[in-house]
């Protein structure tokens, strides 16, 4: 049994990755915490279900336009609301993007209502197959190697990408960047949109397992930004790390500790790491640049 | 001061009083009541975990709606305040006291979530407020305000335990429930009945209203190896844990309450998986044909939300409100909370859409009953019994 408690908190451990991937993505580049970034894939999601379901468009063609739609959302986020915001405190970035996520929120439910829905999706969450002895459904198989995938071409993107390397050089010094003809805005508006869809991928996979309502990436973004900080916020690899913990250590400690408390143990995790290692497991030491 | 003075200043006193006391009808005194209207609030998850139990209050939205359409209550016409909760106590409590403390409301219909009422119970007593309550007496302490209209979840529990034990002849019953008071209602009326019948639950898996990944309480599920597994949770819940357990190969068969009982929806939702689901059923299917639902169907149509389906929790909705206008109604012009009051407990087997219904100051427990219902391919349901009452 352990093996298939195994098996599941990594399926569910890849989606917390994307979507702790999302947020590093941001902060690193722009040091905000987005708790807007669960609502930020909520909205694609939906706008993927209105091509699906409304246009009955096909999967194929749905699919593309719909992370385009989320490049464009991350977009519009950043211009037309963060980069409003004069010298803003972390605080007021915080609760900048709490009142994001709200607005999403209700726009998802002003026009698509907050009945659930079933998210037309080639794979089903009950299609399985037996690997290496495990139940495993085609689904969380899919969330599985999409988010190694994912992973792989961020990877290559920040290491050999001319683009990549100027998001780098933006997160390590903003003013020299810019002195050396980066235009850091522009990186801005680019990493706040691959980080949508970085969280839409992960809320595409989400929706089919469970519904589609406007409160579906409540509780996955909580444990996505559980695992970026148990990883830290500012390593890519680190968020990695930090989601397939969190899923495991939460299947584990449901399945044999307490199913009462499966849902909170992500927090505990967070405060156990900070102790020992303050800026999470993969960080280095957050040093205040000047 | 003369004979006549004093008469006159006597006469002058009593015609003083008698136009500065209260007319038997205007109930001037009584908050929510005016010589127009009644305020009738109610809150409501029209967002949140539990979205789709929304429905209820645009049920009673359109029910009220349709009073007023025919002329009102005696002369007044009904408004109707709806507060949306999200399935939050926190908010309920906010929600409740904007509608009371604001613009005054009369009495309260459904409200939806045993833990929310329970976080209101205590005010609406201290502000005297009538509540035609989709709560239970179970759970929700009862008081002379309450008139409890939905089964009691223990004794709903209780025939769907009997049931599926006599009827199906289930051994190995596991139940799946909200940790809250209104799975533990359910998981109470289950046990009470295996008791009787020296049966054990073999696995009761407790779970929080808001988790999305539910394999751990699957495979504690399945590790019981039960032949019946009973679902005391909210729709996305039991979405949920119906596509993991089809994933895990769990496949007993499932028992729901009437929470769950619109096949329509679940069946959209889950993407098939519940056909074959047995539920309990408290008021007649949405599909039924009977005069007073093709009624509420037309209503519906001409004042409803475009586009929405009239669905078991927009019946609901409805009959919440009914015996809550019925007394209303019985009481004329002199709409007080305590002539309210009296006029439901008077009620004697009143029958709208749910059940029948009776009330009295000992026993707010109006419905007693509920019938099994299977849930079929393409959301359709077939009925399987007649009432059952309670043991």
């Amino acid at each position: 049994m352990l093996g298939q408690v195994i098996m599941g908190g990594i399926a569910v451990g890849s989606a917390y990755a994307l979507i702790a991937l999302a947020m590093v993505i941001i902060y690193k580049t722009s040091e905000v915490l987005n708790f807007a970034q669960g609502d930020m894939a909520m909205l694609s999601t939906y706008f993927a279900f209105m091509l699906l379901s409304t246009y009955g468009l096909p999967f194929w063609l749905s699919l593309p336009v719909a992370l385009v739609f989320s490049f464009a959302v991350g977009i519009c986020c950043e211009f037309f609301f963060l980069r409003r915001a004069k010298n803003p405190t972390v605080l007021g970035l915080i609760i900048m993007t709490l009142s994001l996520e709200m607005i999403l929120f209700g726009l998802a439910s002003w026009k698509w209502g907050s009945e659930q829905k079933d998210l037309p999706f080639p794979i089903t969450s009950y299609d399985t197959f037996s690997f290496g002895g495990f139940l495993v459904s085609k689904l969380e198989a899919l969330t599985f190697i999409t988010a190694l995938v994912m992973m792989f071409m961020l990877f290559l993107f920040f290491r050999f990408s001319k683009a990549g390397i100027a998001v780098k050089a933006t997160q390590l010094n903003r003013n020299a960047a810019r002195l050396m003809g980066i235009r850091t805005n522009r990186i801005l508006l680019g990493t706040w949109g691959l980080a949508s869809v970085v969280g839409t991928v992960a809320a595409l996979l989400i929706a089919p397992a469970s519904t589609l309502d406007p409160y579906m990436m409540w509780d996955p973004m909580l444990k996505g930004f559980s695992a970026a900080v148990v990883g830290g916020m500012n390593s890519l690899p680190g968020a990695a790390v930090g989601g397939y913990l969190v899923g495991i250590v939460e299947n584990v400690f449901g399945s044999y500790v307490s199913i009462e408390f499966k849902s909170v143990v992500a927090f505990a995790l967070i405060v156990i790491i900070l102790c020992v290692k303050p800026s999470g497991l993969l960080a280095r030491h957050y040093i205040k640049k000047v | 001061m003369t004979i006549k003075s004093f008469l006159s200043a006597v006469s002058l006193s009593v015609i003083l009083i008698l136009l500065c006391s209260p007319v038997p009808g205007i109930a001037a005194d009584t908050p929510g009541v005016t010589d127009t209207e009644i305020r009738i609030g109610q809150w409501a998850a029209l967002t949140g975990p539990a979205a789709a139990w929304g429905a209820v209050a645009r049920g009673a939205d359109v029910y009220f709606k349709m009073i007023n359409d025919e002329g009102g209550i005696n002369g007044r016409k009904i408004k109707h305040l709806v507060y949306d909760h999200q399935y939050n106590p926190a908010k309920t409590v906010a929600g409740v006291k904007e509608m009371v403390e604001g613009p005054g409301i009369f009495a309260l219909v459904a409200g939806d979530c045993t833990a929310c009422a329970l976080a209101v119970r205590d005010y609406l007593v201290e502000k005297n407020i009538i509540w035609s309550s989709l709560g239970n007496a179970w759970s929700i302490k009862p008081d002379k305000h309450f008139f409890f209209i939905y089964p009691n979840y223990a004794d709903e529990g209780s025939i769907l335990a009997k049931y599926a034990v006599e009827q199906m002849g289930k051994k190995k019953v596991a139940i799946l429930y909200q940790n809250d008071d209104y799975g533990k209602g359910g998981l109470a009326g289950v046990e009470r009945q295996l008791k009787k019948k020296n049966m054990q639950l073999v696995a009761a898996v407790p779970v929080e209203a808001q988790d999305r990944d539910l394999k751990s309480h699957a495979m504690k599920l399945k590790a019981a190896e039960p032949d019946a597994v009973v679902l005391w949770v909210n729709p996305t819940t039991a979405v949920i844990i119906r596509k993991t357990a089809a994933a895990m190969k769990l496949e007993p068969t499932w028992f729901a309450p009437s929470t769950l009982g619109d096949p329509e929806l679940m069946d959209q939702i889950t993407g098939g998986l519940w056909e074959g689901t047995i539920f309990s059923m408290m008021a007649e299917l949405p599909d039924s044909d009977s005069p007073l639902m093709n009624k509420y169907r037309e209503a519906f149509k001409k004042f409803g939300p475009a586009g929405e389906r009239f669905s078991l929790f927009t019946m609901a909705g409805i009959g919440f409100a009914e015996p809550l206008v019925e007394a209303l109604k019985r009481c004329g012009r002199e709409v007080t909370t305590e002539r309210v009051i009296q006029e439901f407990d008077k009620m004697t087997d009143f029958k709208g859409i749910f059940g029948h219904l009776t009330f009295r100051p000992e026993d707010r427990q109006g419905q007693k009953e509920v019938y099994m219902v299977e849930s079929l391919k393409g959301g359709k349901a077939k009925r399987l019994t007649d009432w059952l009452k309670v043991d």
